[in-house]
């Protein structure tokens, strides 16, 4: 089960000044296979993401984080002993 | 196993995964002995489906081609297809069941896949402005700000568009050589407002000191006076509202204001809907993403085999030297692929098990 809520996501989201089909379509070329529709539910905290999309959405937006200057700051879910 | 008019057909029946996967690699050999001209994968009872089944069946694929067979996969699910189309392998799916792509903005189809995931298509149309609307209701306003602000004889409405200063509404031939001048010459009030996110004011082109290359052209064109405004999309100036007078010290600071209010309230929803992307733009984007995912996929399956992992836990490999390394996750995907065998000539992924 994702640690953090979708909202948190989302908060992350807006940091990162993606709008929800931009980091959808980053998402998407990460390997995320879920829609545009269940993103946003997630990231409205209406449906609980599993581990894997939860960090694979949460790279999308640490990638551009990192294009932003910053250095990883939304945390995985499923891996442990992640190195930020 | 059977015989129709397509050629042999293998059923799959229940769920194909990495742990069966190889039951479905060892049925397709003894496929490739009876030296058939066609071999189809029938799918229609196949319950489930992830990409080391595909990555399996596209290798013998591979195979069956150097023999002078083909290999088609029958009645695939949607989940089936969508991952096909997104690794790259929608040549092996039945004609019929490939569904052409339906965005009537797009006009380039020579690096159109045959198929794609109704998500892009559905991206694609949202994020694909309406051009012909935007600019028209640029043109009224171009039209207002002559009319609304006192001395004024004609007004432009200039946007970066693919990074390049263009004029998409203007009121007359002049003001259109006027933004023309500027854009050669990369001076003047427009090009200023534009870069600088600031208004700028030539009160007399009969006295301006600045921009020397483009004054005596606009001196040419009877422009005596010029008042730009910026324009801002999503908080970047990204243009300006130009307004032009035959009229030394036409504008007054009222006529400033105003021209200043106007591009303001054209700044937002209108002037991003009119930078935003394009079909072309939009196109280009959505082939780079299914090209980052095609080479991600395979790169998983790289993983897969090689480090004995599911899916899942390759993605995790690559996320996390992604994030040692500070690079894109693509990138490291990319150099994963490299370090194997090259995509073969015929399109397949590159990912087989060794020839026994």
């Amino acid at each position: 089960m994702a640690e953090l809520a979708g909202d948190v996501l989302d908060r992350f989201r807006r940091s990162a000044g993606l709008s929800h089909s931009e980091l959808w379509l980053r998402y998407f070329e990460l390997g995320g296979m879920s829609s545009t529709v269940e993103l946003q539910a997630i990231l409205y905290g209406a449906l609980l993401p599993t581990a894997h999309d939860h960090d694979v959405i949460a790279h999308a937006l640490n990638e551009r984080f990192v294009e932003l200057g910053g250095n990883h700051p939304v945390p995985y879910d499923s891996d442990e002993h992640e190195t930020a | 196993m059977e015989l129709d008019g397509a050629g042999l057909v293998l059923g799959v029946q229940g769920e194909v995964d990495y742990l069966t996967a190889p039951e479905l690699g060892a049925a397709l050999d003894s496929l490739i002995d009876h030296r058939q001209p066609s071999v189809v994968v029938d799918l229609a009872r196949c319950e489930f489906m992830d990409s080391s089944g595909l990555h399996m069946i596209a290798g013998r694929a591979s195979r069956l081609r150097e023999r002078g067979s083909t290999l088609t996969v029958r009645s695939p699910s949607a989940t089936v297809r969508r991952l096909a189309a997104i690794m790259g392998l929608v040549e092996m799916i039945e004609q019929e069941q490939v569904r052409p792509l339906e965005v009537d903005a797009v006009d380039d189809s020579s690096s159109m896949p045959a198929a794609v995931p109704e998500e892009m298509v559905r991206y694609l149309r949202s994020s694909i402005s309406s051009d012909g609307v935007v600019d028209a209701a640029l043109r009224l306003v171009a039209g207002l700000a002559r009319d609304a602000v006192g001395g004024a004889d004609g007004a432009s409405v200039s946007l970066r568009r693919s990074g390049v200063l263009t004029t998409v509404a203007a009121t007359d031939q002049t003001v259109l050589d006027m933004d023309a001048g500027q854009y050669a010459t990369g001076q003047g009030p427009c090009v200023d407002a534009a870069n600088e996110g600031r208004g700028f004011h030539a009160t007399s082109l009969d006295t301006e000191v600045r921009w020397s290359d483009f004054v005596p052209r606009a001196r040419t064109l009877g422009i005596r006076a010029i008042l730009s405004s910026p324009l801002f999309s999503r908080g970047q100036p990204c243009g300006a509202l130009n307004i032009y007078a035959r009229h030394p010290g036409a504008f007054t600071s009222r006529d400033q204001a105003l021209a200043w209010k106007l591009a303001a309230q054209v700044s937002g929803d209108l002037v991003d809907m009119a930078t935003g992307d394009t079909a072309q733009q939009a196109w280009s984007r959505f082939v780079g993403v299914l090209t980052a995912r095609e080479a991600l996929a395979r790169a998983e399956g790289v993983l897969m085999e090689r480090e004995g992992v599911d899916q899942n836990a390759a993605h995790g490999i690559l996320r996390r030297r992604s994030v040692q390394s500070g690079m894109p996750l693509q990138h490291g995907a990319a150099s994963t692929v490299g370090s194997t065998q090259p995509r073969s000539p015929g399109g397949t992924v590159g990912v087989e098990a060794p020839d026994g």
